[in-house]
């Protein structure tokens, strides 16, 4: 059966460079759903990006900038992409080469459709 | 945070997943209840209550596991209003310890179980051979070998 979440994950992970869409839930760190390539442990994903979502968005908010919208993190070998409606966050690493601002486009879309 | 332990090769591994995992409150200790360290606690008696409880909680949890699942449940997770309890087995070639976590908002469940993984491993790695022949925990002993663990905890002989 499939989740809710399956069309959301499913227009993420089809998009050019994407190697695993999660939903996580924000305060646990535990992953709600998720599409992963073989390699990626999504539980070790989650709980880490999910908690850098919340300090960003509580760093957004403390300097008070308003609601975070978009996290992006930039590493060597590739990208942690995360937004986040109500409890939930979706979660995204991707290559270097992909095309970041159709991944972002996507995500703050999809994040509207949350719960 | 003051991490304090009664066998000396526990303490590096503790102390990374108090500083990974940013809990508030941990006890590692024997199934039987002998508390072998801790962090957070102040007082000796929160810990000797502590350990008596989270030996009752795994026990109990872990026949309960045996009687749905057909094994002990690997771990035990209670959500609180401001804080979090999360209890599990470790196990190490010096037998099966028992490691109990508090959390709050700096934490979340996810990042406790992905450090108390790590936990579990680094904890087997330091841990010494066993002994070759252990020694159970007898009644009578019981109370003395705990005031001695306590003892060494909080530094009063």
């Amino acid at each position: 059966m499939k989740s809710p979440f399956a069309s959301i994950l499913d227009a993420l992970t089809r998009q050019r460079g994407v190697r695993a869409s999660l939903v996580v839930d924000e305060n646990d760190g535990i992953v709600v759903d998720s599409n992963l390539q073989i390699g990626q442990d999504g539980d070790r994903v989650a709980a880490l990006a999910a908690s850098l979502y919340r300090k960003a968005r509580l760093s957004a908010r403390a300097a008070r900038l308003g609601t975070a919208t978009f996290m992006q993190l930039e590493a060597q070998r590739g990208r942690i992409c995360a937004a986040g409606r109500n409890d939930l966050v979706l979660v995204v690493v991707a290559d270097p080469a992909a095309n970041i601002g159709m991944i972002r486009v996507e995500m703050i879309k999809a994040a509207g459709g949350l719960p | 945070m003051s991490i304090t332990a009664v066998e000396p090769w526990v303490e590096i591994p503790l102390r990374k997943f108090v500083e990974e995992a940013r809990t508030v409150l941990g006890l590692l200790l024997h199934p039987s209840g002998q508390v072998i360290a801790q962090f957070g606690f102040a007082r000796a008696v929160d810990v000797m209550s502590a350990c008596a409880l989270a030996a009752a909680i795994h026990a109990s949890a872990g026949e309960l596991g045996k009687q749905l699942d057909g094994k002990p449940f690997r771990g035990l997770h209670h959500p609180g209003r401001d804080r979090q309890l999360f209890l599990a087995e470790a196990a190490t070639p010096r037998g099966t310890f028992i490691f109990l976590t508090v959390f709050d908002q700096e934490s979340s469940l996810g990042l406790v179980r992905l450090y108390f993984d790590e936990f579990g491993k680094s904890l087997a790695a330091a841990a010494p051979p066993a002994p070759r022949r252990v020694e159970p925990v007898l009644e009578e002993r019981f109370e003395h070998e705990l005031n001695r663990n306590l003892a060494a905890l909080f530094g009063r002989g």
